[in-house]
């Protein structure tokens, strides 16, 4: 079995933002020369997430929406304090929360050398603590 | 014009190509897990902020440390990379022999705005004798010094050094010279807000939520701890928007002081309207 690694570094420019990373995936599929397996893509972060979803603004507006009507902005969180080993205010919980839900990676087949989904599946990063500096892994196991 | 007073740039891109360099001011700072971040980033989140400018600040323990954490000659090499968004203030260490000399080649060679002095981590109390001379240069100079004070997350920083009333000395004694006590002192907000509504040239900024969110810490200070009254008709022209980046982030600090429900009068000033008049771009035509 074959295992290749590819490590992307992305400016998220909004404290929220669905960044489309689709084309990103396929290239390494393509780069990987790995005709059959699966493609792992693991973001490095806490407070971002890996998405597939549709690449409509509606929808990517919906569940803009619907993350901050669960895990709105203002909320008394815990996680409100001044992190001694960061030298900076932590104030970032709904981003944390907004990761646990949505989850870290995401997983396609890899058929005859190309990344299989669906037709309305698209890749996304997700930022909800931008804006930052950020990187993922995309990892493609197989044969 | 939105002013941030009070910024440290010591993870921003142009000054942190040095690895060695850039370990050493983080140990400095105790900003041990942060990264550097690229200027277009910096721009971004001041953009993003709503922030139009960033006070700068140098920070100089060399005496001690053998070089600055953040040089003078840094401080205007940011400032040259977009310096439409950003006012430089230089440092000095009071502890050695060319203190004067250099904060001199600041002001006149690198156009400098005025001084950062950090007492409680050069543990020098605010009546040492070695600092009257770089007083006399600010006030000839007509440049503001923004002095660290009340509690301080640096090592090695007692904060009794910056404790307010330990200045009102140099209120007195240099009535011209303006000089902010920056982190609104705390936890001494009392003696502070009496330093800010007796000494006209006494400022302070908000460069200061060391727990809870902004909008909690900033009700607590300005509603619980003041008086709705005291900031929004007593210490009105003296309170100074400050982030303290990159320990609190600009936009929740912005966010947290709109949300105090201040006039719109009293909120342009903290915004902004005070830092002018502090950094001498404006003047009042009124006294009270």
């Amino acid at each position: 079995m074959l295992i290749k690694s590819y490590t992307q570094e992305i400016a998220s420019r909004q404290e929220f933002e669905m960044i489309k990373i689709t084309d990103k995936v396929r290239e390494a599929v393509a780069d990987s020369g790995i005709k059959n397996g699966v493609v792992f893509v693991i973001s490095m972060h806490t407070t971002t997430a890996i998405m597939i979803n549709e690449n409509l603004p509606c929808v990517e507006k919906d569940i803009e929406m619907t993350l901050e009507r669960l895990i709105p902005t203002d909320y008394p969180y815990v996680h409100t304090h001044m992190l001694p080993s960061y030298g900076t205010c932590s104030g970032n919980a709904p981003g944390h929360l907004k990761s646990m839900l949505c989850g870290n990676h995401c997983v396609l087949p890899v058929t005859d050398g190309k990344m299989a989904g669906g037709k309305a599946q698209d890749i996304y990063f997700v930022e909800f603590d931008g804006l930052k500096i950020r990187k993922y892994t995309i990892q493609i196991m197989g044969e | 014009m939105v002013i941030d007073m009070h910024v440290h740039p010591v993870l921003f891109g142009p000054i942190c190509t040095d690895s060695k360099r850039l370990e050493f001011r983080k140990q400095a700072f105790g900003l041990y897990k942060s990264s550097p971040i690229p200027m277009e980033q910096v721009i971004a989140v001041m953009d993003h902020a709503g922030v139009d400018k960033a006070v700068i600040l140098a920070e100089d323990y060399s005496a001690v440390m053998g070089e600055p954490a953040v040089s003078n000659e840094e401080i205007r090499l940011i400032m040259d990379t977009v310096p439409e968004r950003f006012i430089g203030f230089a440092s000095v260490d009071p502890r050695n022999d060319n203190a004067v000399s250099e904060l001199e080649r600041a002001f006149r060679t690198l156009n400098l705005c005025g001084l950062k002095l950090n007492l409680s981590h050069l543990q020098m109390s605010p009546d040492d004798k070695r600092l009257e001379p770089l007083f006399k240069l600010c006030e000839k100079e007509n440049k503001p010094v923004m002095f660290h004070s009340g509690f301080s997350w640096e090592p090695d920083s007692p904060s009794k050094y910056g404790r307010p009333i330990l200045y009102e000395d140099i209120a007195v004694q240099y009535p011209t010279l303006h000089f902010c006590l920056a982190h609104l002192g705390w936890p001494w907000v009392d003696e502070l807000s009496m330093l800010l509504l007796k000494y006209p040239n006494v400022y302070t900024d908000t460069a200061t939520v060391f727990m809870d969110s902004p909008k909690n810490y900033y009700e607590q200070i300005f509603m619980k701890n003041m008086a709705p009254g005291w900031l929004q008709n007593n210490l009105m022209d003296k309170v100074m928007y400050g982030s303290n980046l990159p320990r609190f982030r600009q936009v929740r600090t912005k966010d947290g002081l709109m949300k105090l429900g201040l006039r719109q009068d009293v909120l342009e000033k903290l915004l902004g309207g005070n830092a002018k008049v502090f950094l001498g771009m404006e003047v009042r035509d009124y006294a009270y």
